[in-house]
């Protein structure tokens, strides 16, 4: 924690135990508080996070259940045991699982254990979509055109959609929770039964509750975000905004605080907006009011909803108001009054925050695998790393991708953004596919740069996902060189690469991208390197086990490189690369004349929609596989019969595991 | 007592530039003999084997082989300057290569040559490569591709050993030695030829391109009247599924290729190493300056020391009875970490050396240590001295020792190899496992000029310049016959090769030779 220490002080805490009932990132950012303020932390884990990071820094952790979120991390019963195993006299939900939840909030209470977030009563209110809307509107806080009553059905949202003039394009959400899931943009008329079916169908499978709610969409806008913090006795602050409208898939990418936009008179509508919805919810804790922005208009701003918990982007607040939100919500949640005014939260500099998550950019950013076999953080002034992983860390497909959060500050807007990127540059993560090359490049372009986003601009896709041809080809030469290293040896067998009665020919390496991309073919002759057309002097030096030295026509970089399971890993920057050195593989003659559908990423088969002797059209729905929540839907490639089904519903499947066997229709 | 040698050579000198000059011509002249080679049958052929999905010989070669594997090829010269030159490498390109982490004998027909024809000297070069397999115990992998014999010369094919037939005989029996005998089929494979993966213990076939029949479908057509494809009468769905001609069926080259890999991955371990290895160490003395320190002229005298501190670990030689029999240079060293004997020649041998070769050779087959010979010979001595001296006998001690050592012996022909010298000196005759000639040696039964004074002073002319065109003529037919160029292509050597290369060689055949144990110790009766 380097939140400056420029927030009044606070007397000693009465909590002596308290158990964070969360994992990943935010458990050890809230554990890290927790000892910063003398109070025993105790941790929880599923089977999945046993040796993970959050584990090892509490002071005790109990172990809740087997990986499945319903079977530990959600599981109300189970957490509250641990909590009176533990001896824990406070929770600290953190977000997501059971941050939001009425229910669990309640047994704490009856359980005798205090619960860290907002009264059970203003959560109901605030947490659920449809009535903080009708909260904001008694208050007088604006709102986009919409419906939004509990439990509508199909037909009034399709009555009301049919009603006007201008209801497209439309969003439908889930009533419940939030992140993108149930989420979906219609755009017309014909696409909103189906686009209704899928987001009941996720919001159900996500928060056990198929209500949804439909309001206008506004296709260049921006996401703005209020903190609110509220003590028991009636004291309800603001704490600025955040601009948080870089977003895929709604999940948020790039944070920061303030927005580049927000002037000081809307700043204070904003806040005042956000405090008397508040106000009038009794809402008690740490919270977020968000608010729809519109690209060309700031000051018309609409109120979205409420986040009744801590948010993921905190941290860009804490450095901007030198406030330890966590400590906040303890001291509130131990009746402690806050010691301040509005008139003292002052916001100083500026803060940006990014999201690495273990997703494949060059692949539609789906979720990634994978063991961290070099992991190294950035350090430096205005740094901060929150993170939930650590070097040998197993990422699996049971959570959410979110590795760590990389925060900077600086006395600006610029200087903040310029630390971020050499941070991101300095992030070391081999083993894993992540955004972090994404996400430099996104730091680094012109739209970040000049403040001009809207929540569209990265499906736009106006940032590669993928970095440039020269890079890609020094890292396919890094791997090469890194691999012919361990080339050589006593015998001369082994000792002389490449030797021939006629001349040396050069060693070759086929190296296929790990995921998406073509193949890179080597050669390495001598002191001399070859990729296509592009020819150069090689020098590679062992710095450690882990590291080499390559210099290309005498220009050095030093590379980090792993191999894991054949993977071979190497990164010099922002961007880590993987590949396979394509090697003779036996195929199956008896097989290969087929076609096959294999999933694209690990996860469990939510439907078949076939069945073997099928014919079936190009683009035809073959079978949807859950990953992550997300659902991929699988379609035939090309005209084809379905020879075999291969998987059942509900099964377990790895990543390039056949699923489906097509035999193409020749024609 | 192991000293480090030094070279007395002065790279500043007249003579080392001399030297170097006459041997980078004839290194680059090599260089345009083996591009020749490497080019196969040319661009146009090559475009037609690849039309046909079908990989390049050296590139199948190079895929099977373990990634960064060096190649020691073999009788790269094969049928130089033989058959109108029409067959280059004699169309079939054999040479030990590792696989699995283990050597293994690599034999490659060359389809864009004559359509991988076996002329005479392609079975000589196939024959030689399994004799190098089977007394080195090497896996062999025979990668098929060819029409079978080139009917116009069957005479010289057909009827004699190291001929077609040997190929199968030398297969049987290797595989009754243990030695697997692994094919794959990437082409034809036709009457004789398809013999070849029959008699293998393993075969691959590539569907829709290899076949295997004894009689194709003109031949079938003709005897039989059936009309026939060469899939549906020899291809690999037939002889995968049907006749279990073939073990596995492959999708293409490299399907075939990775197939022979995984059956070499499935032989069990090659032995220990039968001699002392320890980690090698490159020479002291700086192999690049080689060619300046030798003479490429046979007729220079020079130290064989010269060479042997540019092709020894550390240059660190143990000589062996360094003050007798000065004409033989013997000693004990290690190269690419592999103990080792070397006899080197230093002018003609006199029964002394020929005495202190015939004990060295029985000190390391005692021992168990492999021989290096590097021939540079004239001969023994002559003359009334040498005659009652017992040359004679001395000289055959040195021959027997050399005929019936058990370990390995590897010759280089650095220089001149001429009359019984080359028998002492482990010759071809004498089967040594490998030998190699260097550009500028030259090998015949007596020198050239040696042979136009015996001839004409043996021969009735009289006129002083018929005896001088007849010389001439003796001379000349002496420098072709004794080429290299003319000895490699009738494979009376495994190749001629770079002298910087010699040591790389070397190790790598010593490693070849590593896969076979040492028999027992034999023993011939030496004339007293």
């Amino acid at each position: 924690m380097s939140a400056r220490a420029i927030g009044p002080r606070f007397p000693p805490l009465m909590f002596g135990t308290v158990l964070v009932a969360n994992r990943g990132e935010i458990a050890v950012r809230v554990i890290r508080t927790l000892r910063a303020l003398g109070i025993r932390a105790v941790a929880v884990y599923s089977d999945a996070d046993a040796a993970a990071p959050h584990v090892d820094l509490a002071d005790e952790a109990i172990r809740l259940g087997p990986a499945a979120p319903s079977e530990s991390y959600l599981a109300v019963d189970r957490v509250l045991r641990a909590a009176r195993r533990s001896g824990a006299d406070a929770i600290h939900p953190g977000y997501g699982f059971l941050s939001e939840n009425p229910g669990f909030a309640r047994a704490c209470e009856e359980h005798g254990i205090v619960f860290v977030g907002p009264p059970p009563s203003a959560m109901e209110l605030l947490g659920d979509k449809v009535a903080a809307k009708l909260a904001a509107e008694a208050v007088g806080v604006p709102l986009l055109p919409g419906l939004q009553r509990p439990g509508l059905s199909d037909d009034e949202i399709l009555e009301w959609a049919r009603d006007g003039e201008d209801r497209f394009p439309l969003m439908v959400k889930a009533a419940a929770g939030g992140g993108g899931r149930g989420m979906r943009i219609v755009r017309a008329d014909r696409d909103l039964p189906d686009a209704l079916a899928a987001a009941r169908r996720e919001a159900k499978a996500g928060f056990g509750d198929d209500g949804l709610l439909v309001e206008r969409y506004v296709e260049r806008a921006r996401h703005v975000e209020v903190q609110l913090i509220a003590d028991r006795h009636g004291t309800v602050l603001h704490l600025g905004e955040r601009e948080c409208s870089l977003q895929r898939r709604h999940q948020k990418v790039l944070e920061e605080s303030p927005s580049p936009v927000i002037s000081p008179v809307v700043r204070a509508r904003l806040g005042e907006a956000a405090v008397a919805l508040a106000r009038h919810a009794g809402y008690v804790g740490a919270g977020t009011a968000e608010f729809l922005v519109p690209a060309d208009d700031p000051a018309a701003f609409a109120f979205l909803e409420v986040n009744a918990r801590l948010q993921v982007e905190h941290p860009v607040t804490e450095f901007v108001t030198g406030l330890d939100l966590v400590e906040c919500q303890l001291r509130i949640a131990a009746d402690e009054r806050l010691p301040m005014t509005q008139d003292d939260v002052e916001l100083r500099g500026h803060a940006v925050e990014v999201r690495v998550c273990a997703e494949d950019p060059m692949a539609r950013f789906l979720p990634t695998i994978g063991r961290l076999t070099t992991y190294r953080e950035p350090t430096g002034p205005g740094i901060r790393v929150d993170s939930g992983v650590a070097l040998g860390s197993r990422v699996g497909p049971d959570y959410d991708s979110l590795l760590l959060k990389l925060i900077a500050t600086g006395a600006d807007r610029h200087e903040a953004l310029e630390r971020l990127w050499r941070a991101l540059g300095d992030l070391r993560l081999l083993g894993l596919t992540t955004n972090a090359g994404y996400l430099a490049r996104l730091v680094a372009s012109s739209e970040v740069s000049a403040g001009e986003m809207d929540t569209g601009l990265l499906e736009r896709g106006v940032v590669a996902a993928a970095p440039d041809a020269a890079q890609a080809r020094e890292a396919a030469i890094a791997t090469a060189a890194t691999r012919s290293l361990t080339l050589g040896g006593p015998d001369p067998w082994e000792g002389l690469p490449g030797w021939r009665v006629t001349g040396d020919v050069p060693v070759t390496y086929e190296l296929a991208p790990v995921g998406d991309g073509d193949t890179v073919v080597v050669e390495i002759a001598g002191d001399r390197v070859r990729v296509g057309e592009h020819e150069a002097s090689l020098q590679v030096d062992t710095i450690d086990p882990g590291r080499v030295r390559i210099a290309l026509d005498g220009r050095a970089r030093v590379w980090d490189h792993a191999s894991v399971d054949g993977e071979l890993w190497v990164s010099a920057g922002s961007d880590a690369f993987a590949h396979r050195v394509v090697e003779p593989v036996v195929q199956d003659a008896a097989a290969v004349a087929g076609g096959e559908i294999d999933a694209p990423m690990p996860g469990s088969v939510l439907s078949i929609n076939v069945a073997a002797g099928d014919r079936v059209a190009e683009g035809d729905l073959l079978l949807v596989v859950e990953s992550m929540k997300m659902e991929l839907a699988l379609t035939a490639p090309a005209d084809a019969e379905v020879t075999a089904v291969i998987v059942s519903v509900g099964d377990h499947v790895t990543r390039g595991q056949a699923l489906v066997e097509l035999d193409v229709a020749e024609s | 007592m192991s000293v480090i040698l030094r070279s007395s050579a002065d790279p500043n000198s007249e003579g080392f530039a001399a030297n170097q000059a006459a041997h980078t011509e004839l290194g680059a002249d090599l260089d345009r003999q083996f591009a020749r080679v490497l080019a196969g049958g040319g661009e146009r052929a090559a475009e037609r084997h690849l039309s046909r999905g079908k990989l390049l010989p050296r590139d199948r070669v190079d895929r099977l082989l373990d990634r960064g594997s060096p190649f020691l090829e073999l009788s790269t010269l094969a049928a130089h300057g033989m058959y109108d030159d029409e067959a280059p490498g004699a169309g079939i390109i054999t040479g030990i290569g590792r696989i699995a982490g283990r050597e293994v004998m690599i034999v490659c027909n060359d389809a864009t040559v004559k359509g991988g024809s076996y002329f005479p000297m392609t079975a000589r070069k196939h024959t030689r490569a399994q004799e190098i397999a089977r007394q080195n115990r090497l896996p062999c992998v025979y990668l098929v591709d060819s029409g079978g014999a080139f009917l116009p010369l069957q005479d010289e094919l057909f009827p004699d050993v190291r001929g077609f037939g040997q190929v199968f005989y030398n297969q049987a029996n290797m595989s009754a030695e243990g030695i697997a005998q692994i094919a794959a089929v990437l082409g034809s494979c036709t009457a004789g030829g398809a013999y070849v993966p029959a008699m293998s213990d393993e075969v691959v076939i590539v569907r829709e391109q290899g076949t295997i029949f004894l009689g194709g479908p003109p031949l079938v057509q003709a005897a039989t009247g059936e009309t026939v494809t060469a899939e549906e009468l020899g291809g690999g769905d037939l002889h995968a599924r049907r006749s279990g001609v073939a073990d596995h069926l492959a999708v293409d080259d490299a399907d075939a290729l990775a197939i022979v890999r995984s059956i070499v991955a499935t032989l069990p371990p090659k032995p220990p190493v039968p001699w002392e290895t320890r980690t090698p160490e490159p020479p002291a003395v700086d192999v690049a300056s080689l060619t300046g320190a030798v003479p490429a002229d046979l007729r220079t005298p020079y130290d064989p020391r010269e060479i042997i501190a540019r092709l020894v670990d550390g240059s660190r030689f143990h000589e062996f009875k360094a003050n007798y029999g000065t004409t033989l240079v013997c000693g004990f060293a290690h190269l690419h970490g592999h103990a080792v004997g070397i006899l080197g020649n230093e002018g003609v041998l006199f029964s002394d050396s020929a005495l202190k070769g015939a004990h060295f050779v029985e000190l390391c087959d005692q021992r168990g240590i492999p021989l290096i010979f590097l021939q540079n010979i004239t001969g023994f001595m002559v003359g009334t001295d040498a005659e009652a001296g017992g040359i004679a006998k001395d000289g055959a001690k040195m021959v027997a020792a050399v005929s019936v050592t058990r370990v390995p012996r590897l010759t280089v022909i650095v220089g001149g190899s001429f009359g019984a010298g080359n028998y002492g000196m482990s010759g071809r005759p004498y089967f040594p496992r490998f030998l190699w000639m260097w550009p500028n040696a030259r090998i015949s039964v007596m020198g050239g000029d040696q042979a136009a004074n015996v001839l004409t002073a043996v021969g009735r002319e009289r006129d002083p310049e018929a005896i001088e065109a007849r010389k001439r003529e003796i001379r000349a037919q002496y420098e072709t016959q004794g080429h290299p160029y003319y000895a490699s292509a009738r494979l009376w050597d495994d190749g001629v090769i770079h002298p910087r290369d010699t040591r790389d060689v070397l190790g790598l055949a010593l490693g070849a030779c590593a896969n076979a144990p040492l028999g027992e110790r034999r023993k011939p009766v030496f004339r007293m």
